[in-house]
Parts: C-alpha cells; structure tokens; sequence
C-alpha cells in the first residue's frame, strides 16, 4: 500500500470509529448515559476548555510533569551513564533494574504521603520516582549503543576528550536520547496522573476522577479526549525530531 | 565438448536422472516495470556430473536454483528432472542446501536431518535409522543429539547437507552453502563434500562466488553474465579425481581459473 | 600483597538486599524516622501474620482478577499482535497508530471503567487487560517478525504443506516470543489491577493499602506491600522457570538481548 492511500485507509478507520461513537448512543444501542454521543462530549471539551478552574488545574498538573521530569532527567542520566561506564556498578544494578520494572510502583504512593502528606511535593516526588529507573535504563543502553570502534577510530586520530564527545557520542547517542525522552514521559505522565488519582486536591487527573464519581460523563470523557490528544501531541513531536537526527540510522 | 574420463557411467547403483532446462526466461515485476532476470537458459546435466554455476552478483542464479529446485516457477521454459517436469519441490528428486544451514533451533541434529521425513509422516524407527545414517556419511556421528546453538559453522552446514540427502534425491542443489565459512572450513568442506558425492553418485549443481571454489569441485563450470543472465560458456575442468590441495597450485588449474575470470570480466 | 578481588555482583546485590532489611528494621527502631513513615519490618510481618486471613482473601480476589486480566491482555495481545505483526499490509497500516495510542496513560480511562463497570472485579478486569493488551501487542508484533524467513523457505524446499508450515514452523518459532509477551503480561496485568485497586476499590490487595493508609496504620500498609511485592517476585520467577525449561535450545545470550528487547519496547509504568 503506498504513503496516501495508508493515510486514506487510516482516516477512514477513524471516521468509521467518530460516526459509531456518534450513532450508537444517539439511537439507544448504547446506553447514552454511559456513553454519550460524541456530539455532546465535543461540547462538553469546548466548555470545560474554557473554564477557568480546568485552566488552574491544567497548570498545576502541567508543573509536576515538568518538574518531575526536570529532576528524574539528570539524575538518571547521570546513574544511567555510570552504570554503562562502570561496569562492575553495571552488573550490579542491571539485574536489579529489572526487576524494578515488574512491580508495581504505584504500590509506594503511601509511603510518598506519608513522606510528603498531599500536594505539589507528594505528586512530583511520586512521579520522579516513577520515572528514574526507565532514564536510567535508557541512559545505560545509550551510551552502551556507541560503538567501541568508532570510539577507537576517533581516539586512534587523537581526539580529545571533548571532540569525542561531541563528535562521536552525541551524533551517535542523539536518537536513541529522543527516544528515551519520550519513552521517559509516558512514564512520567502517567506517574502523575496516578498520584492525582490516588490522593490529590489539584490537578487535572483528580477533576476527571472527580467527573468520573459524580457521573458526569460528557466532562469526563472531555477531559480524556483532551489529555489523550496532548499526550499523542507531544510523543508525535519527538518522534518526528527523532526521525529527523535519525537519518543515517539502518 | 571434451568429457572427462571421470567414471560417470561406472558408478555401482548411480540414480541416472538428469537435469534439463530448456528455453527458460524469467522476468519479475519491479518498481519501475518488468526487469528480465534470466535470458534463454539451455542446460543438460549429465547424470553424476558435479556442475558448477558461477556469475556475478546479481546474475539471477540463485533465481535460477529456485526455479530448479521447484520454490519459484518460471515466467517461460520448462524444467525437467529425470525426464518429469519439476513444478513444485520436490525432495525426492530434488535435495536442497541454501547458505544459511537453516537448521530449526528448536530440533537437535537428528531431528532436523529427520524432518523431510516427518513431513512425509514416515514411520519413527525408518526415520532415525535414516536420519541416523546421513548423519554418519557427512561425519556427525554421535552429534545427533545436539543442538544447533551447539554445533559450528561447518558442522550446521554439514547437518544441512545430510537434511538435503535424507530422501535420496538422485539431484542435489546447493546454493553457496559454504559462503559463510572461513577460508580454511570451506577448504575442508569443499574436499569432504567430494568425498560424499563419490560416495553415493548425485547429480551436484552447485552456485558459487568463488573461481577457485568452481575449478576445484566441478565436472563442468557454467558461467552466466550479469543481468539478465544467460550462459557465456561452460567450461569443462580437465583435472583428475579425486582432487587434491595440490591441484590448486599447477598452471592447469591457473589456466581455468583465468579463463572464467576473463569470461566473466569482459562480458556486459 | 595481591590484590583483594572484589566481591561478584551477585554478592553484592545479596549484601544491599540484607542491608535494606536491616536498615528497615533499625530505621524506625533507633528513631531515625518516626515509625508512621516506615514501621519496624518485624512489626509489619507480625501483623501480616495476625490478618493472614484478611490478607489471604484479599489476594485471592487480586490474583483471581489478575488471571482473567491475564487472558484478556495476553490472548489478544499475542493473536492482534500476530496478526499486526505477521500480515505486511495490516503491519504498515496499523502499527504507527498503536505506537501513537501508546503514548497515551491509560491510567486516564479508568474512571470510565468504574462508571461503566462499577467498583467491583469487573473494573479492574477490564482496566487491567487494556493496560497489558498494548505493550503485548507490540512485544507480540516486534518479535513475530524476526522469525526467519528462511524457515519458512527450507520447509517448503522439503515439500512442506501450508499446515505443515505452521504447526511445524511457525509455532515452534513463535515460542520464545509469546513466552515474552506472556512475561510481560503477567507482570502489566499485576501492576494494571492493583494500581486499579488502590484508585477505587472495596476489595483486594491494593483496597487493603488504600484503607489501611487512611487510619494511618502504617504497619498493615506494609504488610500489603509485601503481599503485592511477593505475588510480582513469584510471577517473574514462575515464568522464568517455564521459560528455561521451554527454551532449553536457546542460546543464553539470545535471551539477555531478548530480556531488554521486551522491557525497551514495551515498558511497564506505575
């Protein structure tokens, strides 16, 4: 199939997928009480975008994603890289990495409000921990991704420290950093959403909990449109700066 | 064309089936419209010949192999072995070695050489006697158990060969098979691999990159162009069997080697 | 003096394991930190003890809605993810777009999931095979493709029947990949019901965390972590059981590369 009919065929899959969500509701094969049509959810979207308590609470969640971020980041770029340099600290905290990504994290947010009590801290400090270990393991995998002979050829040549940095590790490292970043995100995003769930006064995660509880399905619906469409807004953005650092990639 | 006295006819039990390709064209759809792949293929093997098929790159041999072993049909021509057209494997009449060993990770050697076999649901002891018995002729015996994580480059290629003869087609195709050897295992490959033909008497098309690889193993060298392919000459190699290292290095042998070289180098 | 060999990071991991133990008996014990924050291990493992009953019931209903998570999660990830994976022109079609949803918390349904489902299993059953389904998938779809075609070509060069090409060769190649994507699964669906269970909930594990951290009783909020934390270890280790003696023709290092493959590609959150 070539590039526009994929697209065609991709936007009719959609359209099918607006006009069921449109049509099932409105003529009672779905109950419209628990799915509204999607009519009224864009309604619903133009009205709360509006508001000015889903602009506070816009904000507030906004802070702690880049905040957490801003702090998971460094710090597990910095262990990551360590674990790939060193390779004794490497063998020791791989396995253990591992087994980080099997257990469900969600399980320490009572420890963070213990810690923390509730609010802005609680949430980034959950989120950030949520975050470290996929940085770290990307860092790690990163770095390990630069291959030792181009190392070798640019040391063979007498390059500093500093060229072979920016000439051999960051071109080499570039994509799959993007890549990590945005990977890192999903994590952390969700990491936020899931403290705001779970026990939080501010943010938009608890409105759409909120929404959820009371029923009032058109908001709620509304509001996981509106940070779906973010969350793929932000993930297509790096993914084209990717493609774009990645063309001498096989 | 001058025949070698190399004991065709005299082998005891030789399957007499040859391999006839006539008029044989081959096109395929490419991106900008029809490439022809392959021109007017005219080829008779000899029953118990060992044939050698070298070109370059590109040249559509492997194509060739495909159509030959019955994987690929042929946009015109007929293929016939033994007299009876080949439109569908078949490995019974015709065996074959690709370059990757293609060995199943899953199934020891034994099982892998066994395999044809329990496709055709035969029953389990001929199997293992079968399987057992071409394991031994190629020199794995006792490493039947074995996986081929196991095994080496030369010994994943030599289950392969014993998986190809299984069935005892009178024909066996192999297309590179020793490429992804080192130097030395292709040597010691290439001597073996004669010594098991001498062994049983198949007719051999074998595709290969290398001239010294052709000259050593073959009856007869058949050289194809680039694309489309079609046979620039086919060169009968004179030397005595069974070969020897030593060959390598007379003029004759230097002399053929030349000669397919030129062949190959000057033709567009 | 010859150089003292440093101990093998097996070792060490054992020694930081037996140090956090002691560290998190000795924390709350000397009044390092006050024992709301982190209750004595002995304490906590006392009170597991004293509500083994509760505790017991809890996970079972966890586990119960963990297996059938499972099959939703694992059974369609594996069979879409095939099929996405397998068939180019499906592949090109809809793979971008399952990449994109990806990105997407799913955490963010499950509101809708309770108002449609109520509070109960049926909730976190179905928010839990949601939240497996899309990592399966792609595991699924990713390890698919790197079956060789050059299986496929040497069965049919020996006469193999379309049948015979997939019982023999497709399936047994395919094993090491559903096993990953079943490992993955396992561990998504575990983490999908009790993420779900803390949020809004009257039963399991995680409602058991969320309860007990609203009286402030620290020592029984422990005491469900260890539960959840026992039922992921064991998970892993099961399947890694089931894997080796499956896999015993693989080559190991295959399966290291294999292990990062699935956690990179398809990653877990929460």
């Amino acid at each position: 199939m070539r590039g526009t009919t994929l697209v065609i065929v991709r936007m009719a899959l959609l359209a099918a997928v607006l006009l069921l969500w449109e049509a099932l509701p409105r003529f009672g094969f779905v109950n419209p009480m628990l799915l509204p049509p999607l009519s009224d959810v864009l309604a619903a979207l133009a009205h709360i975008l509006v508001r000015a308590d889903v602009h506070q609470a816009l904000g507030v969640t906004a802070a702690e994603v880049v905040v957490a971020f801003a702090i998971a980041v460094p710090l597990g770029a910095a262990l990551g890289i360590l674990s790939a340099e060193n390779a004794y600290f490497g063998d020791i905290f791989k396995p253990m990495l591992f087994y980080v990504f099997s257990i469900p994290k969600s399980i320490f947010l009572p420890m963070f409000i213990l810690v923390f009590g509730i609010g802005f801290p609680q949430k980034v400090a959950y989120a950030t921990f949520s975050t470290l270990f996929i940085v770290i393991m990307s860092a790690s995998t990163a770095v390990e991704s630069v291959k030792a002979e181009h190392l070798l050829v640019a040391r063979s040549y007498g390059a500093t420290q500093i060229q072979i940095l920016r000439r051999v590790y960051l071109p080499s490292m570039l994509p799959i950093l993007l890549e990590a970043l945005r990977i890192s995100m999903i994590f952390n995003f969700t990491g936020v959403m899931i403290a705001e769930m779970y026990a939080s006064r501010l943010g938009i995660g608890r409105l759409i909990a909120d929404w959820g509880e009371s029923f009032e399905m058109t908001k709620l619906l509304a509001g996981v449109i509106l940070l779906a469409a973010a969350a793929m807004l932000f993930n297509e953005a790096v993914r084209s700066l990717e493609a774009r650092c990645s063309t001498w990639r096989t | 064309m001058q025949h070698v006295a190399n004991l065709t006819g005299e082998r005891s039990g030789a399957a007499k089936a040859a391999v006839e390709v006539r008029g044989l064209s081959h096109v395929y759809a490419g991106r900008d419209g029809a490439v022809p792949a392959l021109e007017n293929i005219e080829l008779k093997v000899p029953a118990g010949r060992f044939i050698v098929i070298v070109g370059p790159s590109g040249c559509g041999k492997t194509s060739l192999l495909m159509m030959l072993a019955g994987l690929r049909a042929p946009s015109a021509g007929t293929i016939l072995c033994d007299g009876r057209p080949i439109s569908q494997p078949d490995p019974t009449r015709v065996g074959v070695v690709f370059q990757e060993a293609s060995l199943y990770p899953w199934l020891t050697a034994v099982e892998n050489v066994e395999f044809p076999l329990v496709l055709k649901h035969a029953p389990r002891a001929e199997r293992r006697e079968r399987a057992g018995a071409m394991l031994n002729l190629v020199g794995l015996d006792g490493f039947g158990s074995r996986y081929p994580h196991e095994l080496s480059g030369g010994m994943k290629q030599r289950v392969s060969i014993a998986r190809g003869l299984v069935q005892d087609p009178p024909v066996l195709l192999m297309d590179e098979p020793f490429a992804a050897l080192d130097e030395q295992t292709r040597m010691t490959m290439g001597h073996e691999l004669l010594s098991i033909w001498s062994q049983t008497s198949k007719t051999v098309v074998f595709i290969t990159h290398s001239l010294t690889e052709a000259v050593y193993l073959a009856d007869e060298v058949v050289v194809m162009s680039a694309r489309p392919g079609r046979i620039l000459d086919r060169i009968t190699v004179d030397l005595p069997r069974p070969r020897t290292y030593q060959m390598m290095a007379t003029d004759v042998f230097g002399a053929l080697r030349e000669r397919i070289w030129l062949q190959i180098r000057t033709t567009p | 003096m010859t150089g003292m060999t440093r101990p093998s990071p097996r070792t060490v991991r054992r020694l930081i394991g037996v140090l956090i133990l002691v560290l998190w008996e000795a924390i709350p014990r000397l009044g390092i930190l006050p024992e709301l924050f982190i209750p004595p291990l002995t304490k906590t493992l006392h009170v597991l003890w004293l509500d083994r009953a509760i505790y017991a019931a809890a996970l079972l209903v966890t586990v119960y809605e963990v297996a059938i998570a499972m099959l939703i999660a694992c059974g369609a990830g594996i069979l879409i993810g095939s099929i996405v994976g397998g068939v180019a022109g499906v592949r090109r079609l809809m793979l971008p777009v399952f990449s994109s949803l990806y990105a997407v918390p799913i955490v963010i349904l499950y509101p809708v999931f309770t108002a449609w489902f109520g509070i109960g299993s049926e909730s976190k059953i179905v928010f839990a095979g949601v939240y497996g389904f899309f990592p399966v998938m792609l595991s699924t779809a990713a390890g698919i493709r790197t079956i060789d075609e050059q299986y496929l070509l040497a069965a049919r060069s020996m006469g193999a029947s379309l049948p015979q090409l997939i019982t023999r060769v497709v399936i047994p190649a395919s094993i090491p990949t559903v096993l990953s994507g079943l490992r993955l699964g396992g561990a998504l669906t575990i983490i999908g019901v009790v993420v779900s269970e803390m949020l809004t909930s009257a039963n399991g594990i995680g409602y058991l965390v969320t309860k007990n951290r609203t009286t402030l009783d620290s020592p029984r909020v422990f005491a469900a972590i260890i539960v959840i934390l026992a039922l992921s270890v064991v998970y892993d280790i099961a399947v890694r059981a089931i894997e080796r003696r499956t896999l015993v023709w693989q080559a190991a290092g295959r399966r290291d590369a294999g292990e990062r493959g699935a956690v990179l590609s398809a990653q877990a959150a929460a």
